[in-house]
């Protein structure tokens, strides 16, 4: 998987590209800790170029809203393919994270 | 009736291999986007569960996949030669609906395989865990 850093506004964006699963999930978990130690305090999940997610990556999504959430922060996702709405869904996922249809919507929020 | 079949060891990093055979079949057999994804995930949750409860051992262990196109549907078959563990017994997440911090993943993996599913059905045999999964395809 690729993460491709970005800031716009007070966001760091974080565009995942490829698959989100047990092999590599580690990769987003350090990222997220780096953010967190540079005291950043707003995340999108750019999600448009997610092809897959299996528990393993809800997991480490679930982490990143946990600890933002405690220092008051907002850890969001947009742009979401209709295979991973879905796992959102089962999951029950969709209804603890702030889910938005693109970045713009994500940074207007 | 078509067949195939995966072996790997029981290691994360064959996962990797695992996903690349199954896009190679689902090539071959020319199955929707839909169905190689709920495949694909459902495959990873019970893999990766016998990758790390199924063996108490640091040693090599082979776990198959062998699956099977018939005309309606896709039968996917994951043999393993574990500690007997029947994932259907295990209790639905109790989570899903709480608030965020009483949220988990416990659970989640299997409750995928039995969603993204039609049918799924366990059976110890000997000494393998056998579990079959049917997806239904159009």
């Amino acid at each position: 998987m690729e993460i491709i850093e970005k800031k716009a506004d007070s966001f760091v964006i974080l565009n995942l590209k490829g698959r989100l699963d047990t092999t590599n999930y580690g990769e987003l978990e350090k990222k997220i800790f780096e953010l967190l130690e540079k005291k950043e305090n707003n995340i999108i999940i750019d999600c448009e170029k997610l092809d897959y997610i299996s528990s393993s990556g809800l997991r480490i999504l679930l982490m990143g809203l946990k600890k933002f959430k405690a220092n008051k922060g907002k850890f969001v996702l947009c742009d979401l393919q209709e295979n991973i709405k879905e796992i959102f869904e089962i999951s029950g996922f969709s209804s603890i994270f702030d889910i938005y249809e693109s970045q713009d919507e994500a940074l207007k929020a | 009736m078509n067949k195939k079949e995966i072996s790997i060891e029981n290691n994360i990093s064959e996962l990797n291999k695992l996903q690349l055979e199954i896009n190679k079949i689902s090539k071959e057999w020319n199955l929707s986007p839909k169905i190689l994804f709920n495949l694909n995930l459902a495959i990873e949750e019970v893999v990766t569960n016998i990758i790390f409860y199924g063996f108490d051992d640091d040693l090599k262990h082979m776990i198959n996949i062998k699956l099977f196109l018939e005309h309606d549907k896709i039968k996917t078959q994951i043999i393993d030669k574990g500690k007997e563990f029947n994932p259907l017994e295990k209790e639905a997440p109790d989570h899903i609906d709480k608030p965020l911090e009483e949220r988990d993943i416990g659970g989640l993996g299997i409750h995928f395989v039995k969603n993204l599913m039609d049918k799924v059905e366990f059976k110890r045999e000997k000494n393998k865990n056998i579990l079959t999964l049917i997806k239904k395809i159009n």
